[in-house]
């Protein structure tokens, strides 16, 4: 299994996509991050639950990270590099097994990466503008500790999803369509269903206190439901069909 | 002999469409044998099944006594190549074989061995994008021997070749079957592998159709061998006497049936008779190939 899962991180390291996506990630949590902290008022830095706000802004990596997850999977169906995959581990529950945990690697690199550059650069423009963090050690930790595990956790949830999908088009579609429409008009329409989303059971995860979220605890309890649905889904399925 | 590939009443059926129709064969160590039939006639199919890609909706398909799926690390036993595209275009050549290697514990040691043997080293380091189909190809056939296998199985691997590509495949695949090693390769173009196969697998619409020594099949349909010679009466009663049927032509030329080039000219030269011009007019092989595979069709 070490050894298939390094096979899965070579392919994620080997081609442009990866550094694209990491690239994608950083520009747009720069972007945002700049924006906000420049551009809002002092006052909306008010408080624990303004401030834990932005600094979630990092997470935006779970996008990404999930992109890349469906990308290793789906990519390998779109150039038919699945072909000799199989052919080389013909237990597909191995390989797809080993694609989850590569894709989970992926992201928490992703989110190491994209939390210091938001970490560093709000922390930075909040104490220029002679703006205190309200923030306790505890916050932060939960901040950093539940984004980067949120993060992994939607590298995971892209391997299932790329798996279940296989049409790389089909499932990048899909992933983004389901982020950023399904999950916020349901939390908007239907909180109490919307909560549920990983979108919403990631933020519950990192701390933040918006009406409706879950509890931390049940947050995180929920966005590791979503990965292991999808991973059996994704695993019941490619062990069935026929690689074309 | 060791049966290395035992197929038993193999069938896939897509649908409506029975793509592969109770296909039964076996193959020995130490042959090649080409798996020919016209496109769609079921060739990818039986070899996606073999190689535990898709599942027969019936029957059994067996290499090394074992369905594909259940050996252990089946890449260090068989190679096998079903397209020649399957390659990320963003990835080196190199990576795309050690990320398949890497899987079954082949070292990089190894990688560029094989990278050499197929003589792609200068080009191991480069994107496949900038490949020729050449060069996929030749990659492609990298990945099936990295785990140095017993049994290669090729999907059309002359697609796209050059001649010399193909005079290259053709040595490559000698040298490796004369280690009593086995080789299945497909092709819808009989002439493309004649010169490389011990024996032929003919396949029409899903049925095998001929099961063969490349010898035997060429003898089957049989040539014909057209002598030209200054009394063509008296040779024909010779060769009829020799109970060969032979018919004038014209021009001091006979055809003669059922015979070689070597006995035409012997009972010639038995009989005195000056011979002017002697050739062998076999049917071609694609001739008896086209004609095969139409008796399927009816």
């Amino acid at each position: 299994m070490i050894r298939q899962i390094k096979a899965e991180l070579l392919k994620v390291r080997s081609t442009r996509t990866t550094i694209g996506l990491l690239l994608g990630m950083i520009a747009l949590i720069l972007l945002f991050t700049l924006l906000t902290g420049l551009l809002a008022t002092a006052s909306s830095f008010a408080g624990k639950e303004n401030q834990r706000q932005f600094f979630s802004l990092s997470d935006l990596a779970g996008v990404f990270s999930a992109l890349a997850g469906v990308m290793l999977v789906a990519s390998e169906y779109r150039y038919g590099t699945m072909r000799p995959t199989i052919l080389f581990t013909p237990h597909r529950s191995r390989v797809l097994v080993a694609k989850t945990a590569a894709g989970a690697l992926a992201g928490l690199a992703f989110g190491v990466v994209g939390a210091a550059i938001g970490w560093a650069l709000g922390y930075a423009i909040l104490t220029s503008r002679g703006i205190t963090i309200a923030l306790s050690s505890g916050d932060v930790s939960q901040l950093v500790l539940g984004g980067l595990a949120s993060v992994a956790l939607w590298g995971a949830i892209g391997i299932g999803l790329g798996a279940v999908i296989r049409n790389q088009v089909g499932a990048v579609i899909t992933l983004l369509a389901w982020g950023f429409v399904v999950n916020p008009l349901l939390f908007g329409l239907l909180p109490s269903v919307g909560r549920f989303m990983p979108s919403y059971a990631g933020d519950a995860l990192v701390g933040l206190t918006t009406s409706h979220l879950l509890s931390a605890a049940v947050g995180g309890i929920v966005l590791v439901g979503w990965t292991a649905l999808l991973a059996a889904a994704g695993l019941a399925l490619t062990a069935q069909r026929d690689v074309a | 002999m060791t049966r290395v590939v035992v197929a038993d009443s193999l069938t896939k059926r897509f649908g409506e469409v029975l793509a592969v129709d109770a296909l039964s064969f076996a193959l020995d160590a130490g042959t090649i044998t080409g798996f020919l039939g016209p496109n769609g006639a079921g060739k990818t199919t039986t070899l996606r099944m073999l190689l535990g890609l898709a599942a027969p909706t019936s029957g059994t398909a067996l290499l090394f006594d074992r369905p594909y799926a259940q050996l252990e690390r089946p890449a260090l036993r068989i190679g096998a190549v079903l397209e020649a595209t399957d390659f990320h275009p963003g990835r080196t050549g190199r990576d795309h074989l050690r990320m398949l290697g890497q899987a079954v514990g082949v070292p990089d040691a190894r990688v560029d061995e094989v990278l050499r043997l197929v003589e792609l080293a200068d080009a191991g380091r480069r994107r496949v994008k900038g490949y020729s189909l050449g060069m996929r190809q030749r990659l492609g056939l990298a990945a099936a021997l990295l785990g140095e296998p017993e049994l290669l199985v090729l999907d059309e691997p002359a697609n796209g070749l050059d001649p010399e590509g193909v005079r290259w495949l053709r040595d490559f695949l000698r040298s490796f079957a004369s280690d009593d090693r086995t080789v299945l390769i497909s092709s819808h173009v009989l002439a493309e592998v004649a010169q490389t196969v011990d024996q032929v697998l003919i396949i029409s619409r899903g049925r095998l159709v001929v099961e063969s020594s490349l010898e035997d099949l060429t003898s089957r349909v049989g040539g014909a061998v057209r002598v030209r010679s200054a009394q063509p009466e008296k040779l024909q009663a010779a060769l009829t006497h020799e109970e060969l049927k032979a018919t004038a032509s014209g021009d001091g030329v006979l055809v003669v049936h059922g015979a070689t080039s070597e006995r035409v000219g012997e009972i010639a030269f038995a009989a005195g008779i000056p011979v002017h011009e002697l050739v062998t007019e076999g049917a071609s092989l694609e001739e008896i190939f086209l004609e095969l595979t139409a008796e399927g069709d009816s």
